[in-house]
This record gives structure tokens, sequence and C-alpha cells, in this order.
């Protein structure tokens, strides 16, 4: 009973922490079960290129960071939306190592079950490695075909509507976003 | 075939066109426009432009990597004097999104850290988008005559017990001796500038 309400205030604080179009309540997620993985930026590529998915969507977090906090309801539901659909989400903590619970107790919050992930890397190395076009500032987002070409990229908060047009075009769905959850 | 080709061309240049600000070269920008001090005094870039260069760190009071890093940033301020290097740092963020932004609590923490340099509220946050500045700190670093030399981290570590490259600190001492910058730029994860709306 406890667990429930618990997970119930959590969905409302979702709500209540904007993206009105995405509001749900969190899926139940344990802190023991989130799995995060430490990953260099080839690792994500190579994930990205791995991935078998016909869309992937790569975004760099950190718990401390407001607009990430704001985007990442959308991109959760994102995530669950559309990966029936070809579409994987990949979320990346630029956290320190020190702060990982922290990160397993948000990505908990969020009703995130599948695997995310913790940058583990010297940040030049890591930028770099992600692409030219990123400056380092948080949030950023990625979206890569399933062949492993850039097809957009996104630095500073962005809304969800603007993540699925993107992602509907790349998923090559004759369909028109609906900006909500499933 | 073609019609992705001109997708990809067209992706591929907006892609460019959103990594630049200044490059290395660049002329200082935005120079005479006055920011309101913490001491309530009006200053610009150029009024702090030091006779071997000019030291300009976009910075603020919320960010994690800003806290990490803001005893280095009172120390290097601190010491710019010394090397003939004018320091201001430049707070572009609207406190509305960040309340610990706000002018008191930057005066606050100027006093805290021991600031003998300017640290000044961007009040439209138009410098740091004449700059192209996107994350805090961001530092640039001009030459005597004004021309970027150096931009990007403070150092190569949050944690300051692990810091093996001091790329500003380095970049300072070769500008106030005349001496080629040993690195000119580098990247860092940083917390996103939340600019003030246009107005």
């Amino acid at each position: 009973m406890v667990a429930i309400r618990r997970n119930i205030a959590a969905g409302t604080f979702l709500c209540l922490g904007g993206w009105l179009a995405v509001c749900a309540l969190a899926k139940t997620v344990r802190v023991e079960d989130v799995r995060v993985t430490p990953v260099t930026a080839a690792d994500i590529q190579k994930a990205v290129r791995d991935s078998g998915a016909k869309a992937v969507l790569v975004n760099m977090w950190a718990t401390w960071c407001a607009p990430c906090r704001e985007e990442f309801p959308g991109l959760v539901s994102m995530a669950h939306k559309y990966q029936g659909q070809g579409l994987k989400v990949l979320l990346v903590s630029a956290d320190s190592d020190a702060d990982l619970p922290a990160v397993k107790k948000f990505l908990a919050a969020h009703g995130v079950e599948f695997p995310a992930y913790l940058k583990a890397e010297k940040d030049q190395a890591f930028i770099d490695g992600m692409g030219k076009q990123w400056t380092g500032a948080l949030p950023a987002t990625f979206l890569f075909d399933g062949s492993g070409k850039l097809r957009d990229f996104w630095e500073g908060e962005t809304t969800f509507s603007a993540f699925e047009q993107k992602v509907v075009e790349v998923l090559g769905k004759q369909m028109k976003p609906t900006g909500g959850t499933p | 075939m073609k019609r992705n080709s001109l997708w990809t061309l067209i992706v591929s240049l907006s892609l460019a066109g959103s990594a630049f600000g200044l490059n290395i070269g660049d002329k200082a920008p935005s120079t005479t426009v006055k920011m309101k001090n913490v001491d309530g005094k009006e200053l610009s870039i150029a009024d702090v432009a030091g006779k071997n260069g000019t030291l300009v760190i976009f910075s603020c009071n919320h960010c994690p990597f800003v806290k990490a890093w803001q005893d280095r940033i009172a120390a290097i301020g601190n010491s710019g004097k010394d090397k003939g290097v004018g320091v201001i740092v430049i707070n572009p963020n609207d406190p509305a999104s960040y309340p610990e932004d706000s002018y008191a609590e930057m005066q606050k923490r100027a006093q805290k850290l021991g600031f003998t340099f300017p640290y000044v509220v961007d009040a439209t946050s138009d410098v740091a988008r004449a700059f192209g500045a996107t994350r805090t700190p961001e530092a640039f670093l001009f030459d005597k005559d004004g021309k970027l030399v150096y931009h990007g981290a403070i150092d190569d570590s949050q944690e300051a017990d692990a810091v093996t490259k001091h790329f500003l600190q380095d970049a300072i001492a070769a500008a106030a001796t005349g001496q080629a910058i040993p690195v000119k730029e580098t990247k860092f994860v940083g917390c996103g500038i939340k600019l003030r709306a246009k107005t």
C-alpha cells in the first residue's frame, strides 16, 4: 500500500513537472531493477549500430540538470510509445560515478525499465566521439537511423512533439504524430 | 537517392551551423555592452581588458559543474591582474529558470569565494548569444589584440585532485608572455545556458 501511494505520488510529480501532453503515471520500477551500464562514446555508437532498430534516440542528461529533468518524461513516453514500431531510446547520464544511486533512483521514479547508461569517459573524448555538432551542453539528443547515420540533433530542452515529428519521419511511418502517450 | 542526399546535406549544414560560436582568431564581440557587477557598478568587457589579454568566463551559481570548478575559477580570476590579463565572469542565465542565479545570490557567491574580479549580469543574455556560449563554465581568452586564443574548459577534470591538463592556466601564461597557446580549443560537458527570451 505504501509502495502504491509512493508510485502515485511519483506519477503526480511527473505531471506537475511540465510536458502536460505526455503526463502519465510512471511505470512501477524498483530501484534495484534499474540497469545502468558505464559507456564510452564508442560504446554508444556501437549500441546504435547493433540495435536492430529503425531509429535510435540518444539523450544526454544529468540528475542535476533542470531542463533535462523537464524533457525526461517525454523521452520515456516516446520509448514506450514507439518501442514496438522500431524505436530504441538510449538514456545516457553525464552524472559522476558517485551519483549513480541518484541516477538509479531518478530512472526508477520515471519508470525506465529498459537499459540505461552512464558516461564513463573524459569529456573531450566523449563529446568528440558523439559528434562535432555537440558543444557539451546538456541536455543533448541525437537521432540516428537504423544504419547509424545521424538524422537530427538537438542541444537544449526540446519538446515531445519536436522529437516525435522527427522520430516518426525516421521510422518511415505514414501516420501523423499524435503528441500524446500511447 | 537525390532526395536523400539533399536531405542529408540540409541536415549536415544545419547541424554544422548549430555548432559554431566564435572561432579562434575572432575578435571579442559585444565588448562595450555595460553589465551590472556584483558591486553595483556597470562594466563592459572593454572596461576590464588587460594589457596582455582578457579572460571572459560564462558562469553562474546553480550549475554543479560551476560549483566543482568555482574555487579554481576564483584562483585563476584573482591572479589575472598579476599577469596583465583582465578578467570578467558573466552570468547569462535567466534567474526565472534558476533562482539560485539571481543577482542577490551572485553577490553572496562572489563575496563567499573572494572574487577580486567582476561578476556581472548579462541582463538580456545577448552577450552570451554574441559569443555563441552554450554552457557553464565556458572560458574565452583573448590576446592583447582582442583576438580569441583559447576557448573551452578550465581544465580536464571536475575533481581538482585529478587534473592533469591546466588548459586555461597554460593559455593565460602563454598569452601573458607572448608564447604560442598550447591547446586552443577544448570541449567539456556543462550546464546548458538558459538564455532569457529575446525581447
